[in-house]
């Protein structure tokens, strides 16, 4: 039920990261599906794995909070078709997800999917280095989940590594993205 | 690490320094501190337990190759790796889980096509500036950090698959690199542009190292890997020499510029002729008219080297050390790659 | 001697290029006393490893990495490519002055030419004939970058083709050691293969290919070398591709075709040579109709075609050499060389087409026409010969890369060694016919004679008094140099009009100005080149489609 739950925030996190273009929304977007990403570690790996992709998620987002685009810009002009993208995404991931794929940890299965899907999607449709690093961001916390996945059950060094990734992205090219 | 790998990363390495003592470069310590950090990510990356780990340092060095120069935009430098990673990370999220075999061809179909598009092949070229420096540009990704980024993915994700996913696997891998093989050495031929050119000469050597990883027998691995330390040892010390001339415009018809032409178009005893050789011992061990398609492909990388070759100018001093050195280099290679392959574990 | 000895054919050459090379980047000029050094050394390794044992002597140093062990074999056949690949690479690097890159790169071919003729397998062989024609390329090209020079696509494609052909033998058979190669596994389309790398190695088209073109070049340095190092490289695959058919070619069909082809080789150089405009150019068709002859006799299964072809092609060596040392001049030496080159009696020539042409008739069936048509083809040379002698000589070249004193020696002397053509035959080609097939133990005769299945000849005995004759005939004519007018070809060129014009009509052939077509290749280019995420969510589509069926 928790990981259910915590895949949806996660669908919702990078759904926020899709549909926007101000530093705000793209900062929220990441906080949130740091925090949905975080509550499926929590359930399939425990708590060390979960404080560190959280810990990784709002650094990145609070770097990003300060750097970009001014202002939230969510649902700009233009996005409906994205909106549909985000919403075709949760249905067809969940398919996928629970239905195509069998045995535990549905909701692990649809939060790296679902994510990894859109960050990509994202990263081919931004105009701005802010959304792109935002994605990437993203991107990092979900391969890191992405590997609870494998039959080696991972040690928490992986949740680390994407969390500090996820920093090292925002962090380093953060002054180059308030124009772009 | 895996023995590939080290040996890839040694290579590369050796690159840079050649780069840094013999190259061209205007600002060598620049190029040294990016091409360390290069080098650390690479070693990374070797090194990662995990595919996942693997392409947390690739996404890094991603970001912090497109963060050197802005004149794309960043959004746009880093369109491609970042879209790579995503598809390589899907990949693995289908592999992993339970279900239909045709999942398991999903992934290797992701797999596949991330590591065409971390490394700028086609159909995932990305987009090209030839006044960048080489550092910031997609051939970066070809002929130094994508070698070991491929030796890795693909060698970590063989472990993978099940024997029907590595089939199919190695039928994409096979049509991807005859597809970039056919379309490269053509491409170098008649593009107008030399840095265009010398682009698609080291895509059309891609082609080739695809088909080597695509022909899952020995002999193909190790013409893989001959193929890719062709590129890290000798087509890019080469293309840095020939940047000079590139920016000028200008081309040199000389005797050494003929030799320079021999080594690209992997002429005997060039180290491109042994991993033919290979090629034809993998094709035939599979799939014989693999071989004839090679062959005629093979024949196209002539034109394009020749006109490579005029590119380099008219090298002297130190540079002309250089060459004869990468020279000597690629003829040991071609002559005699046991030791290299030895160590390589193929 | 040791087994290590067999490497001083190759590494005298290779170390040779490597001083030369390391001495002229310092400023030293030693191209030259190296290079020759080095050549004559290789020509003297040959014979003493050779000679005092006269049987096959191998070296295996171990696997090299790609398949193929470095295995070195010094047999019959070995023996006389080595010499027909060395003695005329060094006689012209020791007369002719050449820059010090040159000489390294010349040095270099040669090494790589004795590897190839010196290695123990197809691999290695491919590899290093790849090698010598590369080196020989930018010999070319060093020399005089805007004269013509050999294709190089074809000639990779020639050995990129053994190559290929030597690791479907790996594969397939096992090995590709020549030695060991198992007979069922040279089948037709290995053996296809291995026949077409031959004919491209060596430029045997029946077309104007680069043996032909290499003499038109303004210097004659490079071209010498190119024909001594790499023209013998194809008949030597032809020939061990009897080794490893133990004898014979997998079909008796194979044996017409390449015969058939060797006739038609020398058929259009001989038809160019009657039709040349100036000596050089007639020079030009020499070596193409004495390999025409070569293949035509060596294609025919028998030994004694076999060995005829191997008298045939040192025959084209010695002259090879000579041309490449000729003045263009009238002189009393290049009407040696021509002599010796349309095959007067009783040169070495001569002997040789009699011996093959007798090949052919006594191979049976249609292959006695091919006979009949090189005979044609030999009266065809008379005639070019006989009006090459008033033709005018040619561009002119640089005196310093001549020595017509040489050229002249050399043209004597194969005109006068047919007497001891059947001493030649036992001692060169014989025991390389018989190292190769079995059969060729049925090649009999003397010092004196050669005896074939239906005949003898009696070199000695017929040779010598038309020796007499033809030099006391000589001296009675009282003309020391030439002093004929130049007369008009037999046989008008249609063909090369006719493909003139051809060519000019494809080349100027233009798509309508009202046709648009849906193919461009540079919006192509750009579409792909452009990185547009939409061609990428194509192209994983396309993927995704493909792998579910």
């Amino acid at each position: 039920m928790i990981e259910g739950a915590a895949a949806f925030v996660a669908w919702l996190g990078a759904s926020l990261v899709v549909l926007s273009d101000g530093r705000r929304g793209l900062s929220a977007g990441v906080a949130v599906a740091a925090v949905g990403l975080a509550g499926v570690a929590f359930e399939v790996s425990g708590p060390i794995a979960a404080a560190s992709l959280l810990a990784g998620g709002l650094c990145a987002a609070a770097l990003r909070w300060r750097s970009g685009p001014p202002g939230w810009k969510v649902m700009p002009p233009g996005s409906t078709g994205w909106l549909i993208l985000c919403i075709a995404s949760a249905i067809f991931g969940l398919w996928i997800a629970a239905a195509v794929m069998t045995g535990q940890g549905g909701g692990l299965r649809f939060a790296a999917l679902v994510t990894v899907v859109m960050m990509g999607a994202r990263i081919l449709s931004a105009r701005g280095g802010a959304a792109g690093l935002s994605a990437a961001a993203t991107v990092a916390l979900a391969i890191a989940l992405a590997g609870a996945l494998s039959p080696q059950a991972p040690g928490f060094e992986i949740y680390l590594a994407g969390a500090a990734v996820a920093v090292l992205i925002t962090f380093v090219a953060s002054e180059k993205t308030d124009a772009a | 690490m895996q023995p590939e790998a080290a040996v890839l990363l040694v290579g590369a390495a050796g690159s840079l320094v050649f780069a840094v003592v013999f190259g061209p470069a205007r600002q060598p310590g620049i190029l040294l501190l990016r091409g360390g950090v290069g080098l650390v990510a690479m070693a990374l990356i070797a090194v990662a337990p995990d595919l996942d780990t693997a392409l947390l340092v690739v996404l890094a060095l991603a970001v912090l190759q497109g963060a050197i120069e802005l004149n794309r935009g960043l959004a746009v430098r880093l369109r491609a790796p970042v879209f790579a990673i995503s598809l390589v990370a899907l990949a693995l999220v289908l592999d992993r889980a339970s279900g239909p075999a045709v999942l398991h061809r999903f992934a290797a179909v992701g797999i596949a096509a991330g590591l065409a598009a971390i490394v700028g092949l086609l159909p995932f070229m990305h987009e090209f500036d030839p006044a960048e420096a080489v550092s910031a540009s997609p051939i970066g990704w070809m002929a130094f950090a994508g070698p070991i980024v491929a030796a890795v993915l693909v060698l970590d994700s063989r472990r993978l698959f099940t024997p029907d996913t590595d089939a199919v696997f190695a039928a994409i891998l096979i049509g991807l690199g005859l597809l970039n093989a056919l379309w490269g050495s053509v491409s170098a031929w008649v593009t107008e542009d030399g840095t265009a050119a010398w682009r698609y000469a080291f895509m059309s050597d891609w082609g080739l190292v695809l088909c080597g990883f695509g022909l899952t027998v020995a002999d193909g691995q190790s013409a893989a890997l001959l193929m890719l330390l062709s590129i890290v040892v000798c087509r890019l010390p080469l293309y840095l020499m020939s940047r000079p001339a590139l920016r000028e415009k200008t081309t040199t018809d000389r005797p050494v510029n003929l030799v320079v032409a021999a080594v690209l178009s992997g002429s005997a005893p060039f180290v491109g002729f042994a991993a033919r050789v290979l090629l034809f011992r993998g094709a035939t061990e599979l799939f014989w008219p693999l071989g004839l398609v090679l062959a005629v492909s093979m024949l196209l990388w002539l034109p394009g080297s020749l006109r490579l070759g005029r590119t380099l100018g008219q090298p002297r001093g130190r540079q002309l050390v250089g060459i004869a050195i990468v020279l000597a280099v690629n003829t040991a290679l071609g002559l005699y790659p046991l030791p290299v392959l030895s160590l390589a574990g193929t | 001697m040791p087994s290590s000895a067999l490497l001083l054919p190759i590494a005298l050459p290779l170390v040779a290029a490597g001083v030369i090379a390391a001495l002229g980047a310092a400023g030293l000029e030693v191209g030259r006393l190296v290079s020759a050094g080095a050549a004559w050394a290789a020509v003297a390794s040959i014979l003493a490893l050779w000679l005092p044992v006269r049987s096959t002597q191998e070296l295996i140093l171990g696997q090299m990495g790609f398949g193929s062990g470095f295995d070195l074999r010094l047999d019959a056949v070995g023996f006389a490519f080595g010499l027909m690949v060395s003695v005329p690479a060094a006689v012209v690097l020791t007369l002719q002055k050449r820059s010090w890159q040159e000489a390294a790169l010349a040095t270099l071919a040669l090494g790589a030419s004795m590897a190839a003729v010196e290695a123990g397998g197809v691999v290695l062989t491919a590899i290093a004939g790849g090698a010598a024609a590369t080196a020989v390329v930018l010999v070319l090209d060093t020399e005089d970058p805007r004269a013509r020079r050999p294709s190089w696509a074809m000639l990779l494609a020639g050995w990129l083709a053994l190559a290929w052909a030597g690791t479907i033998l790996q594969v397939r058979g096992g090995t590709a050691v020549y030695s060991a190669v198992p007979v069922s596994s040279i089948t037709w389309q290995v053996a296809s293969l291995l026949a077409v790398a031959a004919l491209l190695a060596s430029g045997l088209l029946p077309w104007r290919s680069w043996p032909s073109q290499v003499w038109s070049r303004p210097s004659l340095r490079a071209a010498g070398i190119a024909l001594a190092t790499l023209y013998p490289l194809g008949f030597y695959i032809l020939v061990r591709l009897y080794d490893m058919g133990d004898g014979r070619y997998p079909l008796p069909a194979f044996d017409g075709v390449l015969s058939v082809l060797g006739l038609a080789v020398a058929l259009v150089a001989a038809l160019r040579a009657q039709g040349a405009t100036t000596r050089r150019e007639f020079f030009g068709e020499v070596v193409p109709v004495f390999g025409g002859y070569a293949l035509m006799s060596l294609a025919l299964g028998t030994p004694l075609g076999l060995s005829a072809a191997l008298v045939a092609l040192a025959t084209t060596a010695a002259l090879a050499a000579a041309v490449a040392l000729l003045p263009d001049r009238a002189s009393i030496a290049s009407l040696a060389v021509v002599a010796a080159a349309v095959g007067i009696p009783p040169s070495l020539a001569f002997g040789s087409r009699v011996l093959g042409i007798e090949a052919t008739f006594e191979a049976g069936d249609f292959l006695g026409l091919i006979g009949l048509g090189g005979t044609l083809v030999w009266v065809l040379m008379m005639v070019a010969g006989a009006r090459a002698a008033g033709l005018p000589a040619g561009r002119g070249r640089p005196v310093a890369e001549t020595s017509p004193a040489v050229a002249l020696g050399i043209a004597v002397a194969t005109l006068v060694a047919g007497p001891a053509l059947a001493l030649f035959q036992a001692s060169f080609a014989n025991p390389a016919a018989a190292e190769v097939m079995p059969s060729a133990g049925s090649l009999g005769g003397s010092l004196q004679s050669v005896a074939t299945v239906s005949t003898v000849l009696p070199a000695v005995a017929l040779f010598v008094p038309l020796l007499i004759i033809g030099s006391a005939a000589y001296l009675a004519s009282g003309s020391s140099s030439q002093r004929a007018e130049a007369r008009p070809p037999v046989l008008a060129p249609v063909a090369p009009r006719a493909l003139a014009g051809w060519r000019e009509a494809v080349a100027a052939a233009r798509v309508p100005e009202q046709y648009r077509t849906i193919l461009n290749l540079r919006e192509l280019e750009a579409a792909a080149s452009g990185g547009r995420p939409v061609l990428w969510l194509a192209a994983l589509v396309a993927l995704a489609f493909a792998v579910t069926r």
